[in-house]
């Protein structure tokens, strides 16, 4: 069994700063960490290949200092790690990135499962492995909350706004995990130092060994453009309304009504 | 095909066991603290990072890890909870490095390599009452009785008595010879006439457990001599840069955990409408903390660097560990006086660096024996 688990490595936001002048995040000091629900798609596939003969192979796409995320996973227990990195992949958006992942994939040969983290919580799209599964023609199943591989189907529970959905797909196909999907192992000591070594399989491609032309990836190949980003004038302001509750009510009406809010049909 | 350089095997150690302590150690340091118990489920947790395995070969079930990598991950533990450093400490290093050295295929089979996967405690026993710094004062004796040894004696201040399933033991094989008549014995729990004392109630580091040992003619076999007759100093001694050096790194981890504790609070806390970091003299203090943590981490991982090449590191691990403990105390104390009355407070993380800061200024040597090594290093005595 083969399994591929997409991995991303991203700033640690939990401290986000953004330069007002440029709109850009700040980087200076911040560190890199694996996208927290990747780890969960991770360690989903390794729990598959704790139990079946699997092999597991981590792609990511990125700068070529991504190459620690890799090494990260390799010392959760993958076995293969794959690095995408060219200056041409540089600026894309999800289709751009789908793109360079879809044909990463494919050029790696048959596989049975892909999983990946829901969203990245830099972009928080969660558009990445929709997109892919659609490239690549198979089927999805998106927010996996629990996850059962049998008889060349996945069965999952997918969580949505008001329940969850139980669904089964044959293989091959790709699932986009939550965090409650399981407890993420921490890297052993031994596969942390194994995974630094050359001798420990990372594969480094760029868009002519995926067999993609520059203007297919990255910022050419991208269908959006962002014009601008801007942190949002903070300061808010707390109006008081006083009187009886029925002057209340109407100053509330009176409120939306002067800003143009639209209160339902 | 492109090559890129791979992160080194430093930087992932520290960046894991930061993580792990920060999602892990510091959201239950209080609770573990508070109950006072060995925690058992923290130690399985560790113990499937495979830290324990970390300075052994591969060989024997080890990670093949080296000394500046060991330090670097009790580092970052320390700056979670010294108990659990403590306790790491004493597994991968005093508690099985004779085991490994000079025990049996059937000790490493039996006891070391179930103690590297976590799924028995190790434990070092040296001090007895009247034999701590002066090693050539202990008392509990070993003699050979037929193909047996016989024991008798007591340990005190044993790390992890109540919990552990085998100890290495020093004891005098003969009174005349002096250190030269001192070997290390494996002991394992269950053997007759072993006796562990309740644990003792103290100041710090209170989820780690300590409590004596008591010896009545407890009978062991001959190759539970650990190491050459007599060779029981001298195989101490040749780890003793080590004990020193990771001591050294453990009491970086508490002094960086006052620190930030005290950063933060000079950024939150005001008076006078001002912030207290604005005040010169609790910048002074956050200035002396930094630079002597600074200072405290360029001499330790100098002397683990030195450990690492095979080199004689006697005299800059001694440095070492004399400098960052009275770093980590000083750290700690400073904290108390930055938080004021609330360092007072039980709810409050620096009263627990200050209890536990001290337990390092005793393990691998107090202060005072070791300006006595450095200056006798440096040839006045």
């Amino acid at each position: 069994m083969k399994l591929v688990v997409l991995i991303k490595q991203i700033p640690n936001t939990s401290n986000v700063r953004i330069d007002p002048k440029t709109g850009n995040l700040v980087r200076e000091g911040v560190t890199s960490i694996m996208n927290p629900e990747d780890r969960h798609a991770l360690e989903a596939a390794l729990s598959i290949k704790d139990h079946f003969n699997a092999v597991v192979d981590v792609i990511s796409m990125g700068p070529p200092q991504a190459i620690e995320v890799i090494c990260e996973g390799l010392a959760m227990g993958a076995d293969k790690g794959i690095l995408l990195t060219d200056r041409a992949f540089a600026g894309a958006d999800t289709w751009a990135t789908s793109t360079a992942l879809g044909n990463a994939i494919r050029k790696n040969g048959p596989f049975d499962l892909i999983l990946a983290g829901r969203q990245a919580i830099d972009g928080d799209t969660a558009q990445i492995g929709p997109q892919i599964a659609e490239f690549l023609g198979i089927p999805q199943i998106t927010c996996v909350s629990a996850l059962e591989l049998s008889d060349g189907k996945v069965v999952a529970n997918r969580i949505i706004e008001n329940g969850c959905e139980r669904i089964e797909t044959p293989l091959p196909a790709l699932v986009t995990c939550l965090a409650s999907l399981n407890e993420p192992r921490y890297p052993t000591v031994g596969r942390i130092l194994d995974s630094v070594l050359e001798s420990t399989p990372i594969e480094i491609w760029n868009a002519a060994d995926i067999g993609v032309k520059a203007q297919e990836v990255g910022l050419a190949g991208s269908l959006t453009q962002v014009l601008k980003t801007f942190t949002p004038k903070g300061g808010r302001e707390t109006q008081y309304l006083e009187g009886t509750p029925s002057d209340i009510a109407s100053g509330i009406v009176q409120f939306f009504v002067d800003r143009q809010v639209r209160l339902g049909e | 095909m492109t090559r890129i350089p791979r992160p080194t095997a430093e930087e992932m150690i520290r960046k894991t066991f930061a993580r792990f302590t920060d999602d892990e150690i510091i959201p239950k340091a209080r609770e573990m603290d508070e109950a006072g118990k060995f925690p058992r489920w923290m130690f399985e947790k560790i113990a499937k990072t495979g830290a324990y395995a970390m300075r052994y070969p591969r060989k024997i079930g080890g990670a093949g890890g080296n000394t500046t990598q060991f330090c670097i991950m009790v580092e970052e533990l320390a700056r979670g909870s010294m108990s659990v450093a403590a306790f790491t400490a004493m597994q991968c290093l005093m508690g099985t490095n004779f085991l490994y050295q000079y025990g049996t295929k059937d000790h490493h089979e039996r006891l070391l390599k179930p103690a590297l996967r976590g799924e028995k405690v190790a434990s070092f026993a040296l001090t007895e009452a009247d034999a701590a710094t002066d090693l050539g004062g202990a008392k509990t004796m070993a003699v050979r009785d037929g193909d047996h040894w016989l024991i008798n004696g007591s340990k005190t201040w044993i790390t992890n008595a109540p919990v552990a399933d085998f100890f290495t033991v020093l004891c005098q094989t003969d009174k005349t010879q002096g250190l030269k008549g001192l070997n290390f014995f494996l002991i394992e729990r269950e053997t007759p006439g072993l006796y562990v004392s309740k644990k003792f109630e103290k100041l710090g580091t209170r989820a780690t457990e300590i409590a004596e040992l008591a010896f009545s003619d407890v009978r062991i076999p001959l190759e539970n001599r650990l190491g050459q007759d007599g060779q029981g100093v001298g195989n101490l001694m040749r780890i003793l840069a080590v004990i020193r050096t990771m001591t050294a790194a453990l009491s970086i981890g508490l002094a960086r955990a006052a620190f930030e504790c005290s950063k933060r609070y000079s950024l939150e806390r005001t008076q006078f409408k001002k912030r207290i970091g604005s005040f010169q003299l609790i910048q002074q203090k956050i200035a002396n903390m930094a630079t002597e943590i600074w200072g405290a981490n360029l001499m330790t991982y100098k002397a683990a660097e030195m450990i690492d090449r095979g080199e004689r590191a006697l005299k800059e691990a001694s440095m070492a560990k004399y400098f960052a403990s009275e770093t980590a105390c000083r750290a700690s104390d400073e904290a108390t006086r930055i938080y004021g009355a609330y360092s007072y407070s039980m709810e409050y993380d620096v009263q627990r660096f200050y209890r536990d800061c001290r337990f390092l200024l005793f393990g691998g040597g107090t202060s005072e024996i070791l300006q006595t090594i450095i200056s006798r290093e440096e040839g006045v005595y």
